[in-house]
C-alpha cells in the first residue's frame, strides 16, 4: 500500500466471534467515510450503518464475508482474535486481517454456480468480486489483505492505456 | 443480546408480506428462521419479501432468503423481493439474484 497522502492507520482487535462482527463492520464503514472525505467527497458523521456509497458497500461487504469466514471456518469452535489494520488514504483503503486459526487453500475454493441459485459458498466470491486486490497467506498466522481503490483498477488500466496511446501518437 | 434486525409479517387476501429491516447476516439470520418455518408450513401462494428497511446483508442473509424462496416454490408458491437498495441491492445484483426475484 502506498504511503503517500495517508489519512491514517486504524487498528482494531476483536475476539473471533460473530457477536463482535458488528463492531468491526462499523469500524470499517467509518474508515470508508474517512477515505471518501480524503478523496474530496467530504466527511459527514453517520449514526447508523450508511452503505449508500458504492465504495463503502463493496468494501464493507468483502470485509464482513472474510470476517465470517475466519470465525466460522478458521476458528470454528476455538478461541482467537481477529486483528484488523486499516490503511486509509485518498487513493483507497487496504485492510489487513490476521487470525491464528486453521489455514486453508484459497485457490481450492470453487466458484459458486450462480445459475443454480446456491445458498452456500458465496462469501469468498463476494469478497473477490468487490475488491480490487485480494490476497491470503496461510499460516498461522493467516493474513488476508483487501485493497479497494478510489478509482477502480479497471479504470486505472484504461486510463494508463489511453495515456500510453496518446504519447505514441 | 440485542440483535439489529427487525421483521414483521402482513397478510392480505392476495399475499403475505415479510418485511426485514436492519441487518440480515450470520448473527441475525437465525432469528428469522422460526418465522420462515411457520410461513413455509402455511404453504402461501404468494410471498413478498420487502427489504426497504434493510441496511446490510451478507451471504448468510442471502442464504436465508434463497432457502425461503426454494421452500415456497417447492409448494407451488411465488416469491418476490422488493425494496432492496444500496449494499443489499449490490449483493443481489452480483449474485444475479435480482433477475430470479424480479427485483
Amino acid at each position: 500500500m502506498k504511503e503517500v497522502n495517508d489519512v491514517g492507520t486504524i487498528r482494531l482487535t476483536v475476539p473471533g466471534r460473530l457477536e463482535y462482527r458488528d463492531v468491526a463492520v462499523r469500524a470499517v464503514a467509518a474508515a470508508c467515510r474517512l477515505a471518501r472525505g480524503a478523496m474530496g467527497a467530504g466527511w459527514t458523521p453517520s449514526e447508523g450503518l450508511d452503505l449508500s456509497s458504492d465504495f463503502d458497500a463493496k468494501l464493507v461487504s468483502a470485509f464482513s464475508e472474510i470476517f465470517n469466514n475466519i470465525v466460522l471456518h478458521s476458528y470454528g469452535l476455538r478461541h482467537g482474535d481477529i486483528e484488523t489494520v486499516m490503511w486509509v488514504s485518498k487513493d483507497g483503503i487496504t485492510l489487513q486481517m490476521t487470525d491464528s486459526g486453521t489455514p486453508f487453500h484459497l485457490e481450492e475454493v470453487p466458484e459458486p454456480a450462480l445459475d443454480t441459485l446456491p445458498d452456500h459458498g458465496l462469501g469468498i466470491h463476494i469478497a473477490k468480486s468487490f475488491i480490487d486486490e485480494l490476497s491470503y497467506e496461510p499460516g498461522p498466522p493467516n493474513v488476508w489483505r483487501l485493497t479497494k481503490y478510489a478509482i477502480p483498477a479497471s479504470e486505472q488500466a484504461s486510463a494508463a492505456a489511453a495515456s500510453h496511446a496518446e504519447s505514441d501518437a | 443480546m440485542n440483535v439489529p434486525i427487525s421483521f414483521s409479517r402482513t397478510d392480505t387476501d392476495e399475499q403475505v408480506v415479510l418485511r426485514i429491516g436492519g441487518h440480515l447476516d450470520a448473527v441475525t439470520a437465525p432469528e428469522l428462521l422460526p418465522t420462515i418455518d411457520t410461513l413455509v408450513d402455511e404453504k402461501p401462494s404468494k410471498v413478498e419479501v420487502d427489504l426497504s428497511d434493510l441496511d446490510i446483508i451478507d451471504s448468510s442473509g442471502v442464504a436465508a432468503i434463497v432457502a425461503l424462496y426454494k421452500r415456497i416454490r417447492a409448494h407451488g408458491g411465488r416469491v418476490s423481493v422488493t425494496g432492496a437498495r444500496d449494499q443489499p441491492l449490490a449483493i443481489f445484483k452480483l449474485l444475479r439474484m435480482d433477475r430470479v426475484f424480479s427485483m
